[in-house]
């Protein structure tokens, strides 16, 4: 303290000594798809597919670079690092979406719903492995209603947003509060009707911000094989996939850039007007 | 606009129209569809509440029953979750042999059923590749669906049980549609699976308290607080429980008091089941 005299907290970060100087992106109205994602695949980005696991070796979906399984054990949960397998083909289809989008990124299965898991305290504990273990972006494809992980949750999400950990959501279909796709530090995407995997809408109206395709779709599935779905499920997997490619060129944008880029390039911005 | 033809203009209006109009026309059978439901789910509903006709059980058929029908499917069952076990059990399935399977259960986040009931997502799955997905239904229903549409029923803000539906009738899948419209009906029919079985219970207290007049008091207070412990929070009956205190308090007062409560009580459910009583609807 000495010489430096009183601060409020928080405010070092913004002494003339410690201010960091950072460099510009381009005016959002300047942001196009070639500079975001043109000719990314995804490469050196870590995607965590948080789910009932992923099928290592579909057609679809390719390597898997790691593994973390949460199961509960006489009332714990327990983590394992261990290969496992899909337990109902659900993971693999947002594993392959991802794919499909980012064909070179890491994909990392991390397995919270099956026999065994299905838990709130397994569902926590998956994210925020996948936190810790710095995935760049993660996609969660489920959620809970129960009030009592509401806190919990919602410690978790923010602590991914401020570590620019991107944390994709499906959204519920119900006017039921569900959690974490009802929180503003996540990216919540629901289901729209058309089959382009690469046109996806913004909606001003949150909590869902995001619409792509989730309608009658075609993905893999466990076994080798396919299944056709629909849910908003497999509609947050392909904001994934693009959130991947954006991090391939700009790895240092923060949660609340990546959101901007993704709402500047939605297919329902008059961009011919600018 | 000096450009194009005023037909050219005509044309492309009038294609907007149409497409406008059969959007307008998909949206009306879409909203039929649900007012439908909301009938059908209506008069299962009064029936359960009036009593004897529809058991809870009954109801619980109608609901799987009604969805069938009007979503079209081919056969349908109904799961609950048992939160001591985290299990989901079958309670009832309609076609298929959904006759032959009772208190078959399904652990969360296993198969279509289990996932939809961990995650809260609805889901609409079909295809050839998926056999062991949905090796719990097939199970259940006793064949193998080409087609599954499952959707969660909330409850209190919770997910309660799930609603499956097998097999949709003269398409590969089933739509997003159909995914809205037993959304819709799910959440309603749970309200009504939710206050059947309370209703239930409350009947359950009060045939206990009569029953207990002339027997075991103490036992009978054990009862009417476990199964008031049970409800609290579920206000609609709050009134029953109310009911059963005011039996127990005067009960536990002697054996005459009893004897009087039960004459003025019986008298009155003669009352109100007479033609009388049944007019007026009510007697305060």
């Amino acid at each position: 303290m000495s010489g430096s005299g009183y601060r409020p907290a928080f405010s070092e970060a913004f002494k003339s000594d410690s201010l960091a100087i950072l460099d510009p992106i381009s005016p959002i109205e300047d942001v196009s798809e070639e500079w975001a994602w043109g000719g990314a695949r995804g490469r050196g980005v870590r995607v965590g597919i948080i789910d009932s696991g992923v099928e290592e070796g579909h057609s679809m979906v390719g390597p898997v670079n790691g593994w973390l399984a949460a199961s509960m054990a006489a009332g714990d949960v327990r983590l394992s690092s261990e290969p496992h397998e899909d337990a109902m083909g659900h993971g693999t289809a947002c594993a392959g979406i991802v794919r499909s989008h980012a064909p070179d990124c890491e994909l990392y299965s991390i397995r919270v719903l099956g026999p065994g898991a299905s838990t709130g305290e397994a569902f926590i504990a998956g994210l925020r492995w996948a936190i810790e273990n710095e995935m760049h972006v993660s996609n969660l494809s489920l959620g809970t209603t129960k009030k009592a992980y509401y806190a919990a949750l919602h410690e978790l999400a923010d602590l991914a947003y401020f570590r620019n950990v991107i944390l994709v959501t499906a959204a519920n279909n119900f006017p039921i509060s569900s959690f974490p796709c009802e929180y503003a530090s996540v990216i919540s995407v629901a289901a729209h009707e058309g089959h382009d995997p690469e046109t996806y809408y913004y909606n001003p109206m949150p909590p869902v911000e995001f619409g792509a395709p989730g309608i009658n779709s075609r993905v893999a599935w466990r076994g080798g094989g396919t299944s056709l779905v629909t849910g908003n499920s497999f509609a947050a997997p392909h904001v994934t996939g693009f959130v991947a490619r954006l991090l391939e060129k700009h790895p240092d944008l923060t949660s609340f850039q990546v959101k901007s880029v993704l709402r500047a390039l939605a297919a329902n911005i008059r961009r011919e007007e600018l | 606009m000096g450009d194009r033809s005023l037909d050219e203009l005509l044309a492309s209006a009038n294609e907007t129209i149409a497409a406008q109009s059969s959007e307008l026309e998909r949206l009306r059978a879409g909203a039929a569809q649900v007012e439908r439901f909301r009938e059908a789910l209506g008069v299962a509903v009064t029936g359960a509440a009036v009593g004897s006709p529809v058991s809870h059980t009954r109801l619980l058929e109608m609901v799987v029953e009604t969805a069938v029908h009007i979503i079209s499917a081919n056969a349908g069952a109904l799961l609950l979750l048992d939160e001591e076990s985290d299990e989901l059990v079958f309670e009832v399935a309609v076609g298929g042999k959904g006759e032959e399977v009772k208190s078959f259960r399904v652990p969360l986040g296993h198969g279509v059923a289990g996932l939809v009931a961990a995650s809260g997502q609805p889901m609409s799955i079909a295809g050839t590749d998926w056999v062991e997905t949905a090796q719990e239904i097939a199970e259940g229903v006793g064949y193998q669906p080409r087609s599954v549409l499952c959707v969660p029923l909330f409850y209190g803000g919770e997910v309660v049980g799930v609603l499956e539906l097998l097999d949709k009738l003269d398409a590969e899948a089933f739509d997003s549609d159909d995914i809205g419209a037993l959304s819709l009906f799910a959440n309603q029919a749970a309200v009504a699976i939710a206050q059947s079985k309370a209703h239930q219970d409350a009947l359950g207290i009060l045939r206990s308290a009569l029953v207990g007049l002339g027997e075991n008091p103490g036992e009978l207070s054990a009862v009417a607080s476990e199964v008031a412990t049970d409800m609290v929070g579920d206000e609609a009956y709050g009134q029953e429980i109310e009911l059963a205190r005011l039996v127990h308090e005067v009960a536990s007062r002697g054996p005459e008091e009893r004897a009087a409560c039960k004459a003025i009580l019986r008298a009155l459910a003669a009352y109100v089941s007479s033609p009388a009583g049944a007019r007026t609807g009510n007697v305060g």
